[in-house]
């Protein structure tokens, strides 16, 4: 530790004012009433991603040029970075804080790019961690059962699935269209599962073709089958020929079975089936239209698959519900309908449709397909196991009533998306992994839930209790973060395939992001809570006591120089440091 | 010493006349001092420059009250100022004017000589026709009507402070030493 | 090789042989001539400086602080309100004892707006710590700068050089060019004791108590009042090697005088004519440039002033309150001298009023006439 320095004449000072030794022996760390402190905190991406992906540590990665690793990441968490990157409603968008300040990052487009260099360059998720002797059956391939086989075969357990269609992948192989989500993505995500050891039986129905009895030889369950039961018009002349639903269309469309149309096609309803089935008519060489009975506002279909289907030319019309098929040689041939007007709002916030007496009219159509929902079919299951509203009920865990039976997906209570599906197979697969390890699992959503609002990691389950960083409960939001550090910068768009090109043919629409641009949109991350050695604390201290560490960092304090003067705190762009009250 | 004042509008190029006339009795050997009568120079406006030789180092720093010589660079200026003030008897009063000297009874106490500056800056493309640069022919005809400075002098002193279009600035000086009449 | 140049690109050629490495300035009317030549031969590769330009003169110093700090020679100019503006800086640079040099084209300060030429802009800068040289010619002042770099370098203090706005900035006249590797010879490359480095940091003008302040202060005066035999020796080695000279003060023909005349910068070239003048008249008038005004060259004058009765000062200045700031200065360096002239002070020529020889002349048949000089300065060439 160097001296202080005592000039005792003016003849031995310098002629200007220059310092000599450091002032490293003013230990001014004693001054300090607050201190200050690196503590990372939730992106709000990272809370919003039902399948708890890290993304703010693959925006790192990504921005890095470190892509594979990036994938490594989301892979990590979810078996299916390819599929979501394509089919995700990306709720972490509308959490990014980057959207309140000028667009957010668009990590949907990312994912996809970082799945398809992740193919290009052949890389495989990481094996098992270990062998056990437990068995798990699986009942339902999407994208809920596959995330539990993909979890659990890695925690080292035997997995079963149990399939009833003739091919794996359920709604993400049936319901949704090529040109959304081609059929070799899927498959190559799925072949990494079943890579992993994870056994896989098609044409087998629960209820037909084998019972919950016959599990027996398994120690865990998951029941993931899925919501593939259309709902009915419920009109009169529902039963005509030239009449099916969106489903069935589309499972027909994607099994490759002939599927004969008509010129028009009237479309009814308002979801996602809806629309793909409208833009699979438009593909197939006929012209839909789609009928739904409320607004735009309140369609429930994702907006951007609106637009597209907008941009290719399919006419929606809205406020009108069929109230009648009228047939002509046995065939649809013409549709009867009423105008409707939107009435006060109902329990899910959405405005009700009021029809307008008086209003009817007709559309000449040569086939309806009719996409206005889809629910479960849980006949083959026990009362036991706890049923409500055709729905299986759960705990917080993803348990049934009945010890070792989980459910998951749209046959549970929440939101009917893949993402969600794929966050319920997750965390099934976590309670799977306790109960069969018989673990306590008190405390565990504390230790392992990224955010308050946010769901279950993976990457923190795996790691021992005393390897896991700490987990601050702090969601960062825009008002948390010094904005003069950062630049307006719009979101980097997706190519796509021409409109022209589109009509007539399967070929996907979005066509990813080249690397360049990935990176740059990786860039614009802000971060969110999460220190990013940005340097800022470094530059600003004024008492030099942020220390670095090499290249990787971590930066550190130097308390016994720290003043608490909080510029470091005030200067940290993205909320990664905090003050705290010093205890003397 | 001889002191010579030119009167001239903004963007004519009197400063440089001055400068360019210094210049020119500098390479004869004598001693030289030019500057402007220092206003907030505008296009178009009225400016005055001064040049001074002598045959001894030039200490004296003040405007030229009493000038042995001058040069009038836009004719429009008689007419606002004074241009003669202080003009000692006999010297030369240069106009740039396409009228002849006789056109100028009032100069009478002095000597008048003309030269029509502005068609031969217009003729060698210096400035444009509506603003031409006059002030390198102007000295060629101040050459040769008082002789004290030669032409060549005039000529190579021009390419010192002239930036482009030497040629034509020659060009033009020649033809108005041939031009001037007295 | 002779050339005719206005005493702004007298500096900027001044600047060029003496390498100067970074020069920032912002233009200002009558110095705008000065940057744009440096401008051009930095431009032109003649000279191999960085040029920042700045948004003010405030700026243009501190990056001269920085850059000198550096260890580089670097360069400013500015005039009038410019210099007002820098006024801050110009104590930080002496402060920290960095050798910039700067041109100052004496302009007259507003209100009212006035470009023309008058020293009260640079002497108000008396107490920043700067050297201040006054300059009569454009050989002169291309000669000054690189004195004035050899100086500033020698001592570590700021040196200003002034010249007269207009009447020297923008009169073309024969200058010498000297050449450069004769300047090379004279004047080394700049090698600081210390500089800002990175590989060997150490923190400047840093917060300094007052138990250390003082000492620093103390240093300044000393290595000022030092400054003024660096000067002599400076400008007596420029002389041998260049043939010209300056003095820190020029008498001009005081050789049995009965009273001296005193002036500085552009107006000091005219007396000259008028001493010149008188003395053919049989009057036994002498005249004395002060080139150097700080540090205040006050045994230099005394040697000369003390065979005379009476001095009359010419300021083209004036601190109000006081009167002409040269004249008031000599009355200070004199008081306590038991045998002193009378000083009579004289204001004239602000604001770029012409101080022709008749209001010179006017300046010696007053300070003849009178007994004893007046209380206050005298102004001379006012409107009547």
């Amino acid at each position: 530790m160097p001296e202080q320095i005592i000039f005792k004449r003016e003849e031995d000072m310098p002629y200007l004012p220059i310092t000599f030794g450091s002032m490293a022996w003013n230990k001014t760390g004693t001054w300090r009433y607050l201190r200050p402190k690196f503590e990372n905190k939730i992106s709000p991406c990272i809370e919003g991603c039902p399948a708890g992906q890290d993304i703010e540590g693959a925006m790192v990665l990504i921005g890095k040029g470190k892509i594979l690793q990036a994938w490594d990441l989301f892979k990590e968490e979810n078996p299916f970075p390819a599929v979501c990157g394509r089919v995700c409603f990306h709720p972490c968008e509308s959490s990014c804080n980057r959207g309140e300040f000028d667009e957010a990052v668009s990590i949907n487009a990312l994912e996809r790019f970082m799945a398809d260099m992740a193919s290009r360059h052949g890389r495989k998720p990481l094996g098992k961690r270990e062998k056990r002797k437990e068995k798990a059956a699986i009942v339902g391939s999407g994208p809920a059962g596959l995330t539990c086989a993909y979890h659990l075969a890695r925690l080292g357990y035997g997995v079963t699935v149990f399939e009833a269609l003739p091919v794996l992948g359920g709604m993400l192989r049936v319901g949704i269209p090529e040109y959304r989500l081609p059929k070799k993505v899927l498959e190559e995500e799925i072949d990494q599962i079943l890579e992993l050891g994870v056994k896989a039986e098609v044409n087998v129905r629960l209820g037909k073709d084998f019972l919950m009895n016959d599990l027996k030889e398994y120690q865990a369950i998951f029941l993931a089958m899925g919501n593939h039961q259309s709902k009915s018009l419920g009109i009169p002349g529902e039963d005509t020929q030239g009449i099916m639903s969106g489903l069935e269309f589309l499972k027909n469309v994607n099994l490759g079975k002939a599927v004969a149309l008509g010129k028009r096609v009237a479309v009814i309803g308002g979801g996602n089936t809806a629309i793909d089935a409208a833009r699979s008519v438009l593909r197939l060489g006929s012209k839909p239209f789609i009928l739904y009975r409320r607004t735009r506002e309140e369609m429930p279909a994702f907006l951007g698959e609106i637009l597209e289907a907008e941009e290719e030319g399919i006419e929606i019309s809205y406020l009108v519900s069929p109230v009648r098929v009228i047939a002509e040689n046995g065939k649809v041939s013409r549709l009867e309908c009423l105008k409707n007007r939107l009435g006060p709002a109902d329990e899910d916030g959405r405005r009700r449709p009021v029809e307008i007496k008086g209003s009817n009219f007709f559309l000449e159509v040569d086939q309806v397909i009719a996409a206005i929902g889809e629910e479960a079919d849980l006949s083959p299951l026990p009362k036991k196991l706890g049923l409500k509203e055709n729905a299986v009920l759960t705990d917080e865990r993803g348990a049934t009533r009945q010890k070792g039976v989980f459910a998951g997906g749209d046959i549970i209570q929440q939101p009917r998306t893949v993402v969600h599906a794929i966050g319920s197979g997750k965390r099934a697969a976590i309670f799977i992994d306790c109960f069969l390890k018989k673990k306590k699992w008190e405390g565990l959503f504390e230790a392992i839930r990224i955010g308050e609002q946010g769901t279950l990691s993976m990457k923190r389950y795996l790691q021992a209790e005393n390897e896991r960083a700490s987990l601050s409960s702090k969601t960062v939001r825009l008002k948390d973060l010094n904005l003069d550090y950062f630049d307006y910068k719009k979101r980097k768009k997706m190519p796509k395939t021409q409109v022209a090109k589109r009509v007539g043919s399967f070929e996907e629409v979005n066509q990813g992001y080249a690397e360049e641009t990935a990176v740059a949109e990786a860039k614009r991350c802000f971060n969110c809570g999460v220190c990013n050695l940005c340097d800022n604390c470094y530059i600003y201290c004024p008492d030099v006591a942020i220390l670095k560490q090499g290249e990787d960092g971590p930066n550190v304090i130097d308390y016994d120089h720290c003043k608490g003067c909080g510029i470091c705190v005030e200067e940290c762009p993205r909320d990664a440091m905090v003050m705290e009250e010093e205890r003397r | 010493m001889i002191e010579i004042r030119i009167h001239g509008r903004g963007g004519q190029g009197a400063v440089i006349a001055s400068e360019v006339l210094a210049s020119a009795f500098f390479q004869e050997g004598k001693f030289v001092q030019a500057f402007p009568a220092f206003g907030v120079e505008r296009r178009g406006a009225p400016v005055t420059a001064f040049t001074r030789v002598d045959d001894q180092p030039i200490r004296i720093r003040n405007f030229i009250y009493e000038p042995d010589h001058i040069i009038v660079l836009d004719p429009t200026l008689i007419e606002s100022t004074q241009v003669d003030s202080g003009l000692k008897e006999n010297g030369w009063i240069i106009i740039n004017t396409d009228r002849p000297p006789k056109n100028f009874p009032h100069f009478s106490r002095f000597r008048v000589a003309t030269v029509d500056a502005n068609r031969i800056a217009v003729e060698y493309k210096l400035g444009s026709p509506t603003a031409p640069i006059v002030n390198t022919a102007i000295l060629g005809a101040f050459s040769r009507i008082t002789g004290m400075v030669s032409m060549d002098s005039v000529i190579e002193a021009m390419k010192e402070f002239v930036p482009s279009n030497k040629a034509g600035n020659a060009a033009a000086i020649k033809e108005a030493y041939e031009r001037a009449k007295a | 090789m002779k050339k005719i140049m206005v005493g702004n690109h007298a500096v900027s050629w001044g600047v060029m042989l003496s390498r100067a490495e970074v020069i920032s300035a912002y233009p200002i009317t009558p110095q705008t001539t000065i940057v744009e030549e440096l401008s051009v031969l930095c431009a032109d590769g003649r000279l191999k400086a960085k040029f920042i330009p700045v948004e003010s003169e405030h700026s243009a110093m501190a990056c001269c602080v920085g850059a000198a700090a550096a260890g580089v020679r670097t360069f400013t100019a500015t005039s009038g309100q410019g210099l007002a503006l820098m006024h801050e800086m110009l104590h930080w640079a002496s402060g920290a004892r960095l050798p910039i040099v700067m041109a100052t084209v004496n302009r007259a300060l507003g209100s009212p707006w006035n470009i023309w030429g008058e020293q009260t802009d640079s002497l108000s800068q008396r107490d920043t710590g700067w050297l201040q040289l006054y300059c009569e010619s454009n050989q002169e002042v291309l000669d000054t700068v690189i004195q004035a770099f050899k100086i500033a370098e020698e001592i570590s203090l700021p040196v200003m050089l002034n010249l007269d706005a207009f009447f020297l900035s923008h009169t073309a006249e024969p200058v010498e060019i000297p050449e450069q590797s004769l300047v090379d010879d004279f004047l080394p490359p700049y090698q600081p004791e210390f500089r800002l480095d990175p590989k060997n940091p150490h923190s400047f003008g840093c917060m300094t108590p007052p138990e250390y302040y003082m000492e620093f202060r103390y240093k300044i005066q000393q290595s000022m009042l030092q400054g003024k035999a660096v000067a002599q020796q400076v400008d007596d080695a420029f002389g041998r090697v260049f043939g010209r000279k300056y003095g820190l003060i020029e008498p001009y023909r005081c050789e049995g005088a009965d009273l001296i005349l005193i002036t500085s910068g552009a107006i000091a070239s005219t007396a000259r004519v008028v001493v010149d003048n008188l003395r053919e008249k049989g009057r036994k008038v002498g005249m004395v440039k002060v080139r150097l005004f700080r540090p205040f060259p006050k045994d230099e004058l005394l040697e000369i002033l003390r065979q005379v009765e009476k001095v009359a000062v010419v300021d083209r200045n004036v601190s109000f309150g006081v009167g002409g700031i040269f004249a008031h200065e000599m009355r200070a360096a004199l008081c306590n001298e038991k045998v002193r002239p009378a000083i009579f002070s004289y204001i004239a020529g602000l604001g770029g009023r012409d101080v022709t020889p008749p209001v010179l002349n006017d300046v010696i048949y007053q300070t003849y006439k009178r007994q004893e000089p007046e209380a206050q300065s005298v102004w001379v060439g006012m409107r009547s």
